[in-house]
């Protein structure tokens, strides 16, 4: 099964549409969206390996934490 | 009626053109050169038609609406967009689009077995910017979409976008819209693009890709499944989809690699090869 996340990639389809970059999320930027704990929690380190293991479509990751990548 | 006068693949990535600058000079330059020389080949064929096997970076589709196969009926597409352009650093333009071909092959697929979404409205990235602004310079040849889920998984099979572009190189032939069709696709080769991987390249499997194109034994591509290419090939692999979908519509012809370069520094292993009878 292919792991997908509605609820993140739902947040960071509506940042990436906004052109904003992050390193992290903030608390104020999660709010309203339905995320399970450890959803939260990555979002809000920028854990880019973990959404990535959570469901987060790596397209969108790449386009909202373009910060965390070196290259 | 109409005749394929050409096809082609080639890999898209916005750093091709967005920051020449960071690529050691003499990848690039075989690599613009291989651009170069099937601008030239696609010149000589005077198509009136570009029906282009391309894909989504959800920026269109997002994952409340996700077609696997969708025709663009777009006007005029821009290629790329004023926003595009600072990114891509490509002028901003518009190419023309052929939006009565779309709707065509559109009826042509629901009451064929094709049932693809459709699109009115399209914001193209490098999947169509980069690509043209080496291949349709001038933006006078029209160009028609297929787009392909190749980037929120689970994606169409191989097997199924083969026989997709089988449909539409069949189409192409017998509509009346256009009478000398070019067939482009673009995406792939290896990449791992916003994973844990990013930055890694495969050349060993971008060659081995493009050897069975250029033999014309896409078989063992079309049994390629989505865990395998994700292993080897990288998120961005999964983009030979659409070389694989153009493979459909021209049975038969070979592969001719241009030119073969895996560029760390656009993350991409960049393939040019053109196709021909």
């Amino acid at each position: 099964m292919i792991a997908v996340s509605y609820p993140l990639n739902k947040i960071l389809t509506g940042l990436a549409r906004a052109h904003l970059t992050r390193e992290k999320l903030s608390d104020a930027e999660l709010a309203g969206h339905d995320l399970s704990d450890a959803e939260r929690s990555a979002l809000l380190a920028g854990d880019i390996r973990r959404l990535y293991d959570l469901g987060a479509n790596p397209y969108l990751i790449r386009r909202v934490f373009r910060p965390r990548f070196p290259i | 009626m109409a005749e394929i006068v050409a096809a082609a693949l080639a890999a898209h990535a916005p750093l091709i053109t967005g920051k020449p600058e960071i690529a050691r000079p003499e990848q690039r330059e075989r690599l613009y050169a291989g651009f170069h020389e099937m601008r030239r080949r696609l010149a000589a064929a005077r198509p009136d038609l570009l029906v282009m096997f391309v894909n989504d970076h959800l920026q269109n589709f997002p994952y409340s609406n996700l077609p696997a196969f969708c025709v663009g009926l777009v006007d005029a597409y821009d290629a790329p967009s004023p926003g595009g352009s600072t990114l891509m650093r490509i002028p901003p333009r518009k190419i023309p689009g052929a939006p009565t071909w779309g709707m065509a092959l559109l009826e042509a697929g629901l009451a064929g077995g094709f049932d693809f979404a459709y699109s009115y409205e399209i914001e193209s990235w490098d999947e169509l910017s980069v690509p043209l602004h080496f291949l349709n310079p001038d933006g006078d040849i029209p160009v028609a979409t297929v787009y392909t889920n190749c980037a929120a998984p689970p994606l169409p099979t191989l097997r199924r976008c083969h026989e997709m572009g089988a449909f539409v190189g069949r189409f192409a032939r017998s509509h009346r819209g256009a009478s000398r069709v070019a067939f482009v696709a673009t995406g792939g080769i290896s990449h791992w693009v916003g994973t844990p991987e990013t930055g890694r390249i495969n050349p060993e499997w971008d060659h081995w890709v493009i050897d069975h194109i250029e033999r014309g034994d896409v078989e063992p591509l079309l049994r390629l499944t989505w865990d395998e290419i994700e292993r080897d090939g990288g998120n961005g692999g999964q983009e030979i989809r659409n070389w694989v979908a153009l493979m459909g519509a021209v049975p038969g012809w070979k592969g001719e690699s241009l030119a073969y370069e895996p560029v760390p520094e656009w993350i991409t292993g960049c393939g040019t090869v053109w196709v021909h009878a």
